[in-house]
């Protein structure tokens, strides 16, 4: 086997063990409340007006009155088999309308990660070659406020400026008229992206809304993302200048360029992959926030419908064990990122 | 002395200074501007009609005007940095702790000890916190409306069911903020990592091997030999935090989420007049102007004391 799908088998071995631990911590919590609020893990639709002998029955065949070592698994065995229960505030079942939600989030996750992963690295590895020049303090300043200035507060100027004032861009993800459009029924969905989906149907001017929706979040959520990667990014690359071998291919008259981009960018390519992968959960709760002000409707919305309307169960572990799931996926990809770039990595992994 | 270092030893001081105002600022909040009396929430005082929902331009009653309802931004700007500072200390302070620890621990036992730690500590780095707060926000709410789920209490007495107010889960939360709470919780991880990398560096040196052979204990060498190398890139880390722990706390009760970070719900509380259909950037800037630039600063203030620590860090290893 090539050792880059070994690398990959490695990784991926990872993530069920990750997840047996963070579904055994939340069961944990969930532990701390009283069975009568457990049952509402696996009550069907329509609850509202359930009796209390039901309730009663219920407990008893989800196991909900034997010790956490019975109910852990029952209820791990349920997740596995996709029933997630039904959130009884949003009158939905909790997988298949997250599922549905998924790709507006990842559609979001998907550009920003076009601009965070190129600024991130260029900004980076610009300013660590040159350290000291103007070049150097202007792309530090920028990751210092970038850094200091709260993700929300950018949203909500981004909003005042750009589309209460000057009515450039919009909040949401589509106008009006393109996302009835998108729900109707001429419109043949494919990869759940609007972007790509318009263009498949033909549709230019549907493209050009959904762009001009995305430039706001995209921006924003890149600020801050890029200004602390490239901070990271940066002291990588001051670390590597200093390395012998990049004093030997000066020595060898190598172009400048080609030691900049050819030798140094390479090597800390690795680790600021890496670096974004630690960051994913970071990276994820800024994609929420954003949602959020942008009134975009994603996995975000969905629980802040449900935290509104009250208590709500099913809803908040699933989107829990949901929102790990994505961040495993990041991390994954960065990963794989990692191992195309970098067979040193690769063996490093094999090798431990 | 290079140019560079000058700079941060300027800024550093600058730093100090900032933080040593804002913490003079929570000291004497209540000479600075005292509480109204009759009011429910300290942090937070009325100087006008509650009727009257537009914001007032700064006054002499009201040094930074008010927000809708003629709440006084500057008396909440003031108390806010009581509020925002011993949140973040309090944070950072046991974060610190917990990560410390464990990864102390980890790494000084080694093997499968310190592979079971790491492992669990990689598994809490996949949470967002907006996800850890929800989950304990909604374990106290979903056990509260499970008392209310009955017809009657005596029916739900009679169920034989936790009896009320005795729920131990409800009775913490009562006490502890589920927002304190859940950043504790998810906000140890780095300085876990951290420790952990730089004790497994500092075991491989030799002099903790000859330490070791002549039948030094392990958390003597922990104490002795590691934590003096260890403990500085963890106060940079902590200094750097506390600034980061009061944006992401002001970010979730701007978004209602969970909390009651007192800058967080100045911005809430003027949102309207931000990006609602009445909001304006230039007519009512007191609404958000004087908010925003203390948020920022709060933030710069410990970006700037971390920045400078680790300046000095680095001096102090070169010689």
């Amino acid at each position: 086997m090539p050792s880059i799908l070994r690398y990959l088998l490695r990784r991926i071995a990872l993530i069920p063990v990750t997840l047996v631990i963070i579904t055994m911590l939340m069961y944990a919590g969930v532990m701390l409340t009283p069975p009568e609020a457990r049952v509402q893990l696996y009550l069907p639709k329509g609850n509202a007006k359930i009796r209390e002998s039901t309730i009663a029955a219920y407990i008893k065949t989800n196991k909900l009155d034997q010790p956490y070592w019975v109910q852990y698994t029952h209820w791990a065995k349920t997740l596995v088999s996709g029933q997630w229960g039904y959130s009884p505030s949003l009158g939905v079942e909790v997988l298949p309308n997250l599922l549905e939600r998924t790709p507006v989030t990842l559609e979001l996750l998907f550009y920003s990660f076009l601009v965070i992963i190129p600024a991130s690295l260029g900004l980076g590895s610009l300013a660590g070659t040159r350290v000291g020049s103007w070049v150097d303090r202007g792309i530090r300043a920028f990751s210092f406020l970038g850094t200091s200035v709260p993700l929300f507060m950018v949203a909500v100027f981004a909003l005042s400026i750009f589309y209460l004032k000057l009515g450039w861009f919009a909040p949401e993800r589509l106008s009006l008229e393109f996302s009835t459009l998108l729900n109707s029924e001429e419109f043949k969905v494919y990869t759940g992206f609007v972007t790509f989906d318009s263009l498949l149907n033909g549709r230019l001017d549907m493209f050009k809304d959904a762009v001009s929706h995305l430039v706001l979040p995209v921006l924003t959520l890149s600020i801050y993302n890029v200004a602390s990667l490239t901070y990271l990014n940066r002291s990588f690359t001051m670390e590597e200048t200093n390395k012998m071998y990049v004093a030997a291919a000066r020595a060898r008259g190598l172009k400048e360029s080609g030691i900049r981009y050819g030798h140094i960018l390479r090597a800390t390519l690795s680790r600021s992959l890496t670096s974004i992968g630690l960051a994913a959960a970071t990276i994820l709760m800024g994609v929420f926030v954003t949602e959020i002000i942008y009134t975009i409707n994603g996995i975000s919305a969905f629980i802040v419908k449900a935290m509104r309307a009250g208590s709500d169960a099913p809803a908040t572990l699933g989107f829990m064990l949901y929102s790990v799931i994505l961040v495993l996926g990041l991390m994954l990809l960065m990963d794989l990122l990692v191992a195309i770039a970098d067979p040193r990595a690769r063996e490093e992994v094999l090798n431990s | 002395m290079s140019q560079s270092t000058k700079g941060v030893r300027f800024g550093f001081i600058i730093a100090l200074i900032l933080a040593f105002g804002f913490v003079l600022t929570a000291v004497f909040a209540q000479r600075i501007s005292p509480i109204d009396e009759n009011g429910d929430d300290p942090n937070f005082k009325r100087v006008g009609r509650v009727t009257n929902l537009k914001p007032l331009p700064p006054s002499e009653s009201s040094l930074l005007g008010t927000l809708p309802q003629q709440y006084d931004v500057f008396h909440s700007l003031v108390w806010g940095s009581r509020d925002a500072l011993t949140f973040s200390f309090s944070v950072v302070l046991v974060s610190l702790l917990i990560g410390g620890v464990l990864g102390s621990v980890a790494g000084i036992f080694g093997g499968w000890v310190n592979r079971i730690i790491m492992r669990i500590t990689d598994a809490f780095l996949t949470i967002p916190l907006v996800v850890g707060v929800v989950f304990l926000t909604q374990l106290v709410s979903v056990s509260v409306s499970a008392l209310t789920f009955f017809p009657t209490f005596a029916q739900w007495q009679a169920g034989g069911g936790v009896e009320f107010g005795t729920s131990p889960l409800i009775d913490f939360f009562t006490k502890v903020d589920p927002l304190l709470f859940s950043f504790m919780a998810l906000s140890w991880m780095g300085y876990a990592r951290m420790m952990n990398a730089s004790v497994i560096e500092v075991k491989q040196e030799e002099y903790i091997e000859a330490a070791r052979a002549v039948g030094v204990g392990n958390f003597r060498i922990l104490w002795r030999h590691i934590m003096p190398n260890a403990y500085q890139p963890l106060l940079v880390m902590a200094a750097r935090d506390i600034g980061n722990v009061l944006i992401l706390s002001a970010t979730l009760t701007f978004l209602q989420i969970g909390g009651n970070s007192v800058w967080g719900a100045l911005m809430a509380r003027g949102r309207d007049w931000i990006i609602g259909p009445r909001g304006s950037l230039t007519d009512t800037w007191w609404v958000y102007m004087p908010v925003t630039a203390v948020v920022i600063l709060f933030g710069i203030t410990w970006n700037l004391v971390g920045e400078g620590l680790k300046k000095l860090v680095i001096e102090h290893r070169k010689g």
